[in-house]
């Protein structure tokens, strides 16, 4: 007799279940991931960075004060502006001149510029030049008319300074040689600063840095935080073009390729029917206790207790060979031994009834010698 | 549904197609539903493997280690079917044939043999026949399974046979059924024959001898009709393994040993399987059925990992007992178990009862003793040194208590307790 077996709806989809689940867990997390590491900037200055070099606590301090920070590491994001939003340009990089000048075109209404360079200032802050380096750390008062340093007070400064044209502010300098400079270009904002170091996790908590940073970066709802990086990333070395680079045929082969391994993973993949499970009983060696027993020994040094087993089971034996009766005492079983062996009456009491062995190898010693012992007994 | 090489290989010459001659979105279409069409008129046109009929023949059961085989019998009522089938059994049932070729013409009937060597004691169910048909073109094919039951009972091997011969003869010796020279071994009068000499004068049978005129010697044979109740531990003491196999195994090739010498020697032979519940029972079976019935009622007896619960055993073995019995207790010798546990509860055993221990000694504990090497083997020579302490302790416990032991290591534990029971028999304690 017999009867079909196959599956219904609900047995494939309960086969299914668990790991369909799991594949969907693993594609969301991934897409989590990705989401979340996108924006991810690292480095000197940024805004994801918790080193003391990174100003993860800056941009914290804007967020609970209701700006947006949008951190990234793209042109693109420095170069497409809507209005009404800040800039932030940090530090480094290597823009050349057609990229600074993208970055003026785009309609930011606040540029910020962290120890920008020539090119920079050329492109975005017309008339201000780098004058020189304090290379020195030390607190200045603002000695200017910019609320924003007015309220913020001393700060920390550090880093080139500039000179400014006229009609511009500057601040924290003696007037030739200035850390911060506000000026209007148009109708945009831009502030040259020469101190990143005060704005960093390391120092933001010293004088007034922090206010003063607040205040100067907090003018709108949207700050962009651009990091340049090293290399000029313009879209035709992105990775489009790679794929360009490949002739299309080998797209076609490479589908027919994936087809053909899909076919043989489907015959070499499929099973003459379901594996067999088969519940088995359990099986220990029976001189497990005993030899676990004998670890225990070895590992809390259990030498008295080893000495007296063996010598127990050698004692044993002598009775048996010399028909010692089990009680006798031990005098009288090392005066019959030392009469049948010739050995020292002496030697053989310590050997069967002396004190516990006090080191691993007086044990071994001790083992030997009840074996000489117990070889004579049975071959006199 | 499977697909086949064939397929493969298809797809492959498509990769070569789309390369050479078609290098476009076309060229990946036309393969892919190349493959496809070809496959699924592949698929319809394969026999039903699910339409086909089933049914079983052959071996019941087969002593563990022996070779059985189980037919299996096909009918196709629907379109031939040709592939491959698969006679699935659990792992311990020891299929010996790699999947059947199976080409089955329509309304034929095949007969396939599966061959197995059972690698565990216990009943194997068969599990599934699965059946691959491949389509005509052999691209690709239907795949179904069946459910078709059968039981193969893998019994105990009863290795120790090979002693039986030899402790027959000895039996027939005391019997008196060989010629006896010495006085009759036993208490229950037999019969009178004439002196022959070299027999025992202490056995002459003055009276007789008187009344024949000749001298006439009584002869003696050994009781009959005795009940020995073998009791076989299925507890933890039971589980461990000892040389290649579980003590439980070597404890049911003593008992087999024991119940053909008992049955032969005229005694009724029981046996029981114990743990925290009774697993095998059998009462007193009729001569010709001992074994077979021990064999069967032992096949499916497993270790468990629970305490044995000897009351249950001595409540058991009373219940069964009237008169003056031999009860052969097969278990371990484990100093706490034995003393907390048996102790306590052997006394109505022993008032009315020969009772009779064997345990399966274990030879790695002799040769633990004997190493001598590192400290560790120092350690393990002393740890092996105070567990045969503690079991000679044991022993003597129980000697003392009135229970012959018999404590031997697993090649001699079947012979051991057959000649115990023989020095019994000699020694007319029955």
């Amino acid at each position: 007799m017999s009867t079909s077996v196959g599956r219904s709806v609900g047995e494939s989809w309960r086969a299914l279940r668990t790991p369909l689940l799991i594949t969907g867990f693993v594609v969301l997390a991934a897409i989590v991931v990705l989401i979340a590491t996108s924006a991810r900037t690292s480095g000197q200055f940024s805004p994801d960075s918790t080193e003391s070099t990174g100003a993860r606590a800056l941009a914290a301090l804007l967020e609970d004060h209701n700006v947006d920070v949008h951190g990234t590491e793209s042109l693109n994001d420095a170069v497409q502006a809507g209005g009404g939003s800040t800039l932030l340009i940090g530090p480094g990089g290597s823009l050349d001149d057609g990229d600074w000048r993208r970055i003026a075109q785009a309609q930011w209404s606040h540029i910020i510029l962290i120890r920008p360079g020539s090119r920079a200032l050329e492109a975005l802050a017309p008339g201000v030049r780098p004058t020189g380096n304090s290379l020195a750390t030390r607190s200045r008062q603002p000695g200017c008319e910019l609320p924003a340093a007015v309220k913020a007070g001393t700060v920390t400064v550090n880093g080139p300074t500039y000179s400014a044209p006229e009609g511009a502010t500057t601040c924290y300098g003696d007037g030739i040689n200035n850390t911060v400079v506000r000026l209007e270009v148009g109708d945009r904002l831009v502030d040259v600063i020469g101190t990143p170091g005060s704005f960093m996790n390391a120092r933001l908590a010293d004088d007034g840095n922090a206010a003063l940073a607040l205040n100067l970066l907090g003018t709108h709802q949207d700050l962009t935080w651009y990091l340049p990086q090293w290399e000029s990333d313009y879209p035709d070395s992105d990775g489009e073009s790679s794929a360009q680079l490949i002739p299309p045929d080998v797209r076609y082969i490479a589908w027919a390729l994936a087809f053909a391994v899909l076919v043989v993973a489907i015959w070499r993949g499929r099973r003459l029917g379901p594996v067999v499970a088969e519940r088995l009983p359990v099986i220990v060696h029976a001189a497990e206790t005993t030899e676990g027993r004998a670890r225990l020994y070895r590992r809390s040094r259990a030498r008295d207790r080893a000495a007296s087993a063996l010598r127990e089971s050698a004692l044993g034996q002598l009775h048996e060979a010399h028909g010692i009766p089990r009680r006798a005492d031990p005098s009288a079983v090392v005066a019959t031994v030392a009469a049948r062996t010739g050995r020292d009456p002496a030697m053989l009491y310590e050997l069967l009834y002396g004190l516990p062995p006090l080191t691993d190898a007086a044990l071994m010693s001790l083992s030997q010698e009840l074996d000489v012992l117990t070889q004579e007994v049975r071959h006199p | 549904m499977v697909l086949t090489g064939r397929a493969g290989i298809l797809a492959a010459a498509g990769v070569v197609f789309v390369a050479l001659v078609m290098p476009s979105w076309a060229g990946v279409g036309v393969v892919v539903a190349a493959v496809l069409v070809v496959c699924l008129v592949d698929i319809l046109l394969a026999g039903s493997p699910r339409r086909l009929q089933f049914s079983r023949e052959g071996d019941n059961a087969v002593r563990l280690g022996e070779q059985a085989a189980v037919n299996l019998l096909i009918t196709n009522p629907g379109r031939r079917v040709r592939g491959l089938l698969r006679d699935a059994w659990p792992p311990s049932a020891g299929v010996l044939d790699p999947p059947h070729k199976l080409d089955l013409p329509s309304g034929e009937r095949r007969r396939l043999t599966t061959h197995l060597v059972p690698t565990r004691r216990g009943d194997r169910h068969a599990f599934r026949v699965t059946v691959r048909s491949i389509g005509p073109l052999g691209f690709a094919g239907r795949q179904g399974s069946h459910q078709v039951a059968w039981t193969l009972r893998a019994l105990p091997p009863f290795k120790s046979r090979k002693h039986l011969p030899s402790r027959l003869a000895r039996l027939r010796e005391l019997d008196g059924r060989t010629a006896l020279l010495v006085r009759g071994q036993g208490t229950e009068f037999d019969s009178l024959r004439d002196y022959v000499p070299g027999d025992d004068v202490r056995s002459i049978d003055w009276r007789a001898t008187a009344r024949r005129g000749n001298v006439v010697l009584r002869t003696w044979r050994p009781e009959r009709d005795r009940q020995v109740v073998i009791v076989i531990d299925s507890g933890r003491l039971s589980a461990g393994r000892v040389g290649d196999a579980p003590r439980l195994d070597h404890a049911m090739d003593a008992a087999l040993l024991l119940a053909a010498l008992a049955t032969r020697a005229g005694d009724r032979v029981s046996l029981l399987a114990c743990d925290s519940a009774v697993r095998a029972d059998v009462r007193r079976p009729a001569p010709e059925d001992v074994l077979p019935s021990f064999v069967n009622a032992l096949a499916n007896v497993e270790a468990e990992l629970v305490q044995t619960d000897f009351r249950i055993v001595v409540s058991q073995v009373l219940e069964r007992l009237g008169q003056r019995s031999l009860v052969v207790l097969l278990t371990g010798l484990d100093p706490a178990v034995i003393e907390e546990s048996l102790l306590p509860v052997i006394g109505p055993l022993l008032r009315r009862h020969v009772v009779l221990l064997a345990s399966v000694a274990d030879p790695r504990l002799t040769e633990l003793e004997a190493a001598r090497g590192d400290l560790l083997d120092v350690y393990g020579a002393a740890s092996a040194a105070r567990t045969r302490l503690d079991r000679d302790r044991l022993t003597a416990t129980l000697t003392r208590a009135g229970v012959t032991v018999v404590d031997e290591p697993p090649d001699h534990i079947a012979p051991a307790l057959a000649d115990t029971y023989l020095a019994l028999k000699k020694a007319g304690r029955l």
